[in-house]
């Protein structure tokens, strides 16, 4: 039923974004809370495309993922050869500036949102098969994380993240390795866009506020950075958890503000208590040594 | 449009405006100066500070001398709790800078959700009216909040310079702001050191609340908007350099309200966050001091290059 | 390495069928009564308004099932929070309708009404928009109605207001760079000069913004003799105040974010003058709203947080009570088609807060706007406009 469908893209679509996100925090070590824009981006341009320019929806979607790639690219390219504490800081004001952007241009609906956006496989083959498409891409998504974490690639960002100074000595070329990884994250967030957009088939700014960086970086800090499966638990935790408890009528006053508090404190609880999240990695939260003072 | 008593009445009001600003940047500038840490839980403390102050006026109904103190006292409170139950234990375990981060922007929304759970979302204000009294000098509206607010700052200014320059902790701080461990073996007491900073901070951050909060609305979430005002002027006026803060802010909140006057107003919203990223890609060590220095592109290496030679021109 | 998350899967899995047996066991017990759904933020920042409304809902499907329900069958609200997210939104419409199986729901919020708008088209439910102002929801589709009045009509009785009766001649326009700002400012704009005046100040501030000193003194360099704001309840006090402390006597015109008790509060005597559009009769205008209101103050303590929404909240389940009884008189099954046929047969209600409500063919209502103003600290009525 479209209840139950609605749910399972949402929580796949989230899945997406807690993956991509842990492929950049937390194999990366790339400190952004820039994730939400790039999602963003993927969902105006691919809506944008298909609706105004008539472009095919495939083709739009294609597009979305690339427009979030090179935006990554053009945001982490001039601060990472300053420092890494400072990509944090400029991705603050990507997140925040982009969205103003979106807001106050006429072209992407500005404040009010971007509306009739083109449906695409429902008409033909049902809602069924939207929901398979989003589950294929997740599951494509996870496998592709898993593989450059496992790959050489994937040793060599450990050592990367470790002791970059030590990285630089052997040759390696840092900068090169966090803008791949920075970019292909960035890009599949744009995905996970493009394909909301095309379900839901509205959209507007407040969606992807920095709220959403918190509800994602809770996801990957709860469930467990650097795993495979700790995105997958953290995102069906934060999505599917409400929506079930929701069933069981507590009355509204206790929820909100106590959902809100539930899942900060949870990652607090969470980073004193069992800083590897539910599904547990080795050591992911020590620094290289000196970093806090 | 650029008309004398215009830009004359836009320049005061927004030096009088940028008052709170100047607050909240000295006071985040302060903690990375000498913790090293991106005190993204200072919107936490604002919100402390700001509905503490609130439930003394508006719920008690006490007089507002009583309402700043207890508000001080409160805040003070705080952040004497997110120094030794926070950020210790997070240096007891040797965490990442990420570690920290996630810790201290979940501190904030946090403390917002409690916020919300206990004041709901109406916006709210200090006193319950927001409006002061305006005298007219030549043709410039001088609101009666103005004068006060700048002598506010300008206060706690010259009390945290003087405090730098002339105790031996203010001292003691530009010591282990350099070099934690080097202090350390001279005597110092890191640990309190750093207790008094996010202390000193805490103030900086109460009265600056207190003035924001008497003119304006606040919300739950206002704190964490304010930070980032907060951040551009740390950024902009060169880490380790709390001056350059203070300017930076003034200068920022000046040109963001004169920008009315060329730009649509539509894109004032946007002037921050490019002023923000330009700083960065183009002036990391800050718009003050310009620095030729070869760098290792690590996380904490060029804090501590610019930190060696600030603390050897004797700067704050 | 193996993940231990066999607890937290357990967990999902045993909270996934809690909810399909609640779900399974809510739909069973549906049938005797005639059922609607009713979509609003119950938490989050606008709870404050969406509680007051769910209240006021509530009381009239109390009231009517005490005076015999639907011919004697009772009629149920279904509640659900949507937080005013369009995503939440979503979820909760899709339960409404997938799960609950209602003909017609109720929702508010411009960003919830639009995001549902394709679900209510899609499987042919009645949605109803009961509070939402924004100007394209007349054209969301088939299947969505607005018994809440516009932003042009508002905005448009208060611009020809201050143009004729008034005899204002240059306006200034000061409005927040938002959804609510930007449409209602444009309409100021066409109906000012339509009516003969000029508007010498175009202003938009910034959401986040707390000092307009840069924009106010546009305004001011460009003399008008009405000022229009089209703001939020969050900062239209925080204008106004700068307004007359800059040295802007002009009159100063709002719509009904304005109007609340709170604004006088916070402004004192800079409130005077102020005038604020409400789009429902106040207590001073109607028995039963005065009755209303008292109701509320004894009940709950206070006055409802936007009055003249939670009227129209009162208001909608007697207009749906209508509809689902003339159903029942001839035979039809409650489902959204009929519900949507007899709805557009009837075409015009009697409500009890707000009176006679009449369906256009453009999917929206004309209600009469009331003009009121702050005299001696206080609201009081200054027009009433298109009654």
């Amino acid at each position: 039923m479209e209840y139950i469908d609605g749910i399972i893209i949402i929580v796949g679509l989230y899945v997406i974004l807690a993956t991509s996100f842990n492929l950049i925090i937390g194999y990366g070590g790339l400190v952004s809370i820039a994730h939400p824009v790039f999602f963003a981006l993927g969902a105006y341009t691919s809506a944008i495309l298909a609706r105004n320019f008539g472009l095919p929806v495939p083709l739009a979607m294609v597009a979305g993922m690339v427009v979030a790639l090179v935006a990554s690219v053009a945001l982490v390219l001039p601060t990472l050869r300053v420092s890494g504490d400072y990509l944090l800081i400029a991705s603050i004001g990507f997140q925040l500036g982009v969205l103003e952007i979106i807001k106050n241009v006429r072209f992407t609906g500005g404040a009010g949102g971007y509306t009739n956006i083109p449906p695409f496989l429902i008409r033909d083959f049902g809602r069924e098969a939207y929901v398979a498409l989003v589950l294929a891409v997740m599951v494509a998504v996870i496998l592709l994380v898993r593989l450059v974490a496992r790959s050489d690639y994937g040793r060599a960002m450990s050592a990367m993240r470790d002791d970059e100074l030590a990285f630089a000595s052997l040759g390696r070329n840092a900068m090169w390795m966090k803008l791949a990884i920075f970019g292909l994250g960035s890009g599949l967030a744009g995905l996970a866009g493009a394909l909301y957009a095309h379900y839901f088939r509205f959209i507007t700014p407040e969606q992807f506020e920095i709220l959403q960086s918190s509800a994602i970086l809770t996801m990957v800090v709860v469930g467990g950075m650097r795993t495979t499966w700790g995105p997958i638990v953290g995102a069906l935790l934060l999505e599917a958890l409400p929506q079930a408890i929701t069933f069981l009528n507590l009355p509204p006053s206790i929820l909100g503000p106590i959902q809100g508090l539930l899942f900060t404190g949870l990652v607090l609880v969470f980073m004193f208590f069992r800083p590897q999240g539910l599904v547990p990695a080795e050591n992911v939260w020590r620094g290289g040594g000196g970093e806090t003072r | 449009m650029l008309n004398a008593t215009i830009l004359l009445q836009i320049l005061w009001t927004s030096l009088a405006t940028s008052s709170y600003y100047v607050l909240f940047a000295v006071a985040f500038a302060l903690v990375l100066k000498v913790t090293r840490i991106f005190n993204f839980a200072q919107a936490a403390i604002m919100t402390v500070a700001f509905y503490s102050a609130f439930v003394t006026v508006q719920w008690l109904e006490w007089p507002a001398w009583a309402a700043f103190v207890v508000m001080m006292a409160i805040t003070l409170a705080a952040s004497f709790a997110l120094e030794r139950i926070g950020f210790e234990a997070l240096r007891k375990r040797g965490v990442s800078v990420m570690f920290v981060f996630v810790f201290t922007f979940m501190v904030s929304e946090f403390v917002a959700y409690l916020a919300m759970l206990a004041f709901g979302t109406w916006p709210q204000t200090i006193f319950p009216t927001i409006f002061w009294p305006v005298t007219l000098v030549g043709n410039i509206a001088i609101s009666a909040w103005d004068l006060p607010a700048i002598g506010a700052t300008i206060v706690m200014l010259a009390l945290l310079f003087s405090f730098m320059r002339f105790t031996r902790m203010g001292q003691f701080m530009v010591g282990v702001a350099d070099n934690p461990d080097l202090a350390e073996l001279y005597g110092v007491n890191k640990r309190q050191i750093f207790l008094v900073t996010v202390l000193m901070a805490g103030a900086l951050v109460a009265v600056g609340m207190f003035l924001y909060g008497t003119r304006a609305q606040v919300l739950p979430q206002t704190g964490l908007s304010l930070m980032l005002f907060a951040i551009a002027a740390t950024i902009i006026g060169g880490i380790g350099n709390l001056a350059g803060a203070a300017i930076a802010a003034v200068i920022l909140g000046v040109i963001q309200n004169s920008s009315i006057l060329v730009i649509p107003s539509e894109w004032q919203g946007l002037l921050l966050y490019v002023f923000l990223f330009l700083a960065i890609v183009f002036f990391p060590n800050g718009l003050r001091m310009p620095r030729r220095r070869r760098r290792f592109a690590t996380a904490t290496r060029d804090i501590g290059d610019n930190q060696d030679v600030s603390a050897a021109e004797g700067q704050v | 390495m193996s993940p231990r998350i066999w607890n937290v899967k357990g967990l999902t899995k045993a909270a996934a069928v809690v909810a399909l047996l609640m779900a399974s066991g809510a739909a069973a017990s549906a049938q005797q009564a005639y059922r609607f759904g009713l979509a609003m933020p119950l938490t989050g920042s606008q709870a404050l308004y969406g509680q007051d409304q769910v209240k006021a809902a509530q009381w009239a499907v109390d009231e009517i099932n005490k005076a015999g329900g639907v011919n004697g069958k009772k009629l149920e609200m279904i509640v659900l929070d949507t937080q005013a997210d369009p995503q939440i939104g979503i979820q909760a419409v899709n339960r409404l309708i997938s799960v609950e199986k209602v003909p017609a729901f109720i929702t508010a919020w411009s960003g919830v009404v639009k995001a549902v708008a394709p679900i209510a088209n899609d499987n042919k439910v009645v949605e109803l928009s009961v509070g939402a102002n924004s100007p394209d929801i007349a054209a969301l589709g088939d299947y969505v109605y607005t018994t809440f009045p516009l932003a042009d009509i508002d905005i448009r009785a208060v611009a020809n207001y201050a143009a004729t009766k008034m005899g204002k001649k240059k306006a200034a326009i000061v409005f927040i760079n938002a959804d609510t700002g930007t449409a209602a400012a444009e309409v100021y704009k066409k109906v000012f000069t339509a009516a003969g005046g000029q508007v010498v100040a175009y202003e938009a501030y910034d959401p986040k913004a707390t000092d307009f000193t840069g924009q106010l003194l546009k305004v001011r360099a460009a003399n008008p003799d009405m000022i229009h704001l089209q703001g939020l309840v969050s900062d239209t006090p925080q204008v106004i105040a700068q307004m007359r402390q800059l040295g802007l006597t002009q009159p100063v015109s709002s719509y009904s974010a304005a109007y609340n008790p709170k604004l006088v509060q916070q402004l004192g005597a800079a409130a005077e003058g102020v005038i604020a559009t409400s789009l429902a009769p106040g207590a001073a205008d109607s028995e039963k709203v005065k009755d209303y209101v008292a109701r509320w103050v004894k009940e709950v303590g206070r006055e409802p947080n936007g009055l003249p929404y939670t009227e129209y909240l009162y208001d909608a389940p007697y207009m749906i009570a209508d509809i689902f009884k003339a159903l029942d008189n001839k035979k039809l099954p409650p489902t959204g088609e009929n519900f949507r046929k007899e709805m557009l047969a009837q075409g015009a209600f009697k409500l009890p807060l707000t009176g006679n409500t009449k369906l256009g063919a453009d999917h929206t209502v004309v209600k009469p706007v009331y003009l009121m103003e702050v005299k001696g600290g206080k609201w009081t009525k200054k027009a009433v406009v298109g009654e």
